[in-house]
């Protein structure tokens, strides 16, 4: 039996490439299958978890439980009312403090594998004593410490990418010099897709992402207007449960649910 | 000829059982001899590479993801199947990485020496962790 994924992590090469709206979605859509979920902002240099979820009063952030000054369970905000339905919705947040931001870009290796051992660490506190089903990392873009920590310590990862030249040659070349040498279990999802067939033709894009990934694909993302106007303050797979990109990401979160992806 | 065909009643039994424990000390013999060929091959093969055999364990070094990019792929392999546990055997992480025990056993070492890893001895069990708190 493969094994199932329970700490997945959302990465990309690029800035920009919709990371935290498919986490905050992916999140929702497992909770609204009914699982007990929590996303977590790694994305120490840029946070944006806080102000997309609207954190309001927080008792520990995430970067406290990383420098051991706080348990897990009092970073956890409990935001299981915003979602309708049986599911438990959790949110971890990076500090969007300036003073936060600076303190966290100024650690030393010493102190990131340290974090790398609290991140892993997740796994007995979030998955098996409080009975979590998955645990999502949001992360920095490219290669980061915290962003690779959290590419260790997951069981899986999303890849986003984008049309872009750049970030279809970096997110190449980072699947092959990085992702290989963790043999990581990974799902590339083709973001902000402008040619609208290109939704119709999945078997023809799935076969071109393994050819040039070299991984499988997770799904296919076009590029919706909505999304932008709505300028990060909805979350889809609940305010807007027939929305094409509420169907989307809930076949994501099916895919992994259901190990399919491969 | 009753110590003969005595004789020849302890050889028939001895004929019938014999061969197989024979056999089996054979092949266990066989396969430990393979296990130590397969450390040497290995070591050899990546030692090759130039002399730097460290005599004596280096002072406390961090295994963090920079570090285990920048290992060559036989010992990171090693080296994150010991990042996922708390604390193994060279056995158990032989059963996550599909290689032969006295493989990781000798790369497990090679990773001590180098100040990656801890190992700690309980009784004829040898524990090999990352000591994340004591160091720094």
């Amino acid at each position: 039996m493969k094994t199932m994924s329970k700490m997945i992590a959302v990465h990309s090469y690029k800035g920009g490439t919709g990371k935290t709206l498919l986490s905050v979605n992916l999140a929702a859509a497992f909770a609204k299958l009914g699982k007990k979920v929590c996303v977590i902002d790694l994305d120490f240099r840029a946070p944006s978890l806080f102000s997309i979820l609207k954190g309001g009063n927080v008792e520990c952030w995430f970067n406290d439980y990383l420098n051991n000054t706080c348990e897990a369970e009092k970073v956890l905000v409990d935001l299981s009312s915003k979602i309708p339905g049986k599911g438990k919705f959790f949110a971890g947040f990076a500090n969007p403090a300036t003073e936060a931001i600076r303190d966290m870009s100024a650690k030393d290796r010493k102190w990131e594998m340290r974090a790398l051992g609290r991140l892993l660490a997740l796994k007995g506190a979030l998955l098996a004593d409080q009975k979590f089903d998955y645990v999502l990392f949001v992360t920095s873009p490219g290669l980061q410490y915290s962003s690779i920590n959290a590419i260790v310590a997951a069981d899986f990862v999303v890849v986003a990418t984008t049309g872009d030249r750049s970030d279809v040659e970096g997110t190449k070349r980072m699947l092959l010099e990085l992702y290989t040498l963790f043999e990581k279990k990974t799902g590339l999802v083709l973001n902000k897709v402008l040619d609208s067939s290109a939704t119709a033709k999945k078997a023809e894009m799935s076969e071109k992402v393994k050819t040039v990934y070299h991984v499988p694909m997770l799904g296919i993302v076009p590029c919706f207007c909505e999304i932008l106007r709505a300028e990060g303050s909805l979350i889809f797979v609940e305010d807007k449960p027939d929305h094409p990109f509420t169907k989307i990401v809930s076949e994501m979160a099916r895919k992994i649910e259901n190990n399919e992806v491969n | 000829m009753q110590n003969r065909s005595g004789g020849f009643a302890i050889k028939d039994e001895k004929l019938t059982k014999k061969p197989i424990t024979v056999f089996e000390k054979i092949e266990e013999s066989l396969e430990r001899l393979n296990q130590k060929m397969e450390v040497i091959i290995e070591i050899q093969k990546n030692n090759s590479g130039g002399n730097q055999r460290p005599a004596m364990t280096l002072p406390d070094a961090s295994l963090d993801v920079m570090t285990l990019l920048s290992m060559p792929d036989h010992l990171r392999k090693t080296a994150m199947a010991i990042c996922r546990s708390d604390r193994a055997t060279a056995e158990e992480i032989a059963e996550q990485t599909s290689r032969a025990r006295a493989v990781e056993s000798a790369y497990l070492n090679q990773l001590v020496i180098m100040g990656y890893l801890k190992k700690e001895r309980k009784g004829r069990k040898a524990y090999f962790y990352v000591d994340r708190e004591t160091q720094g």
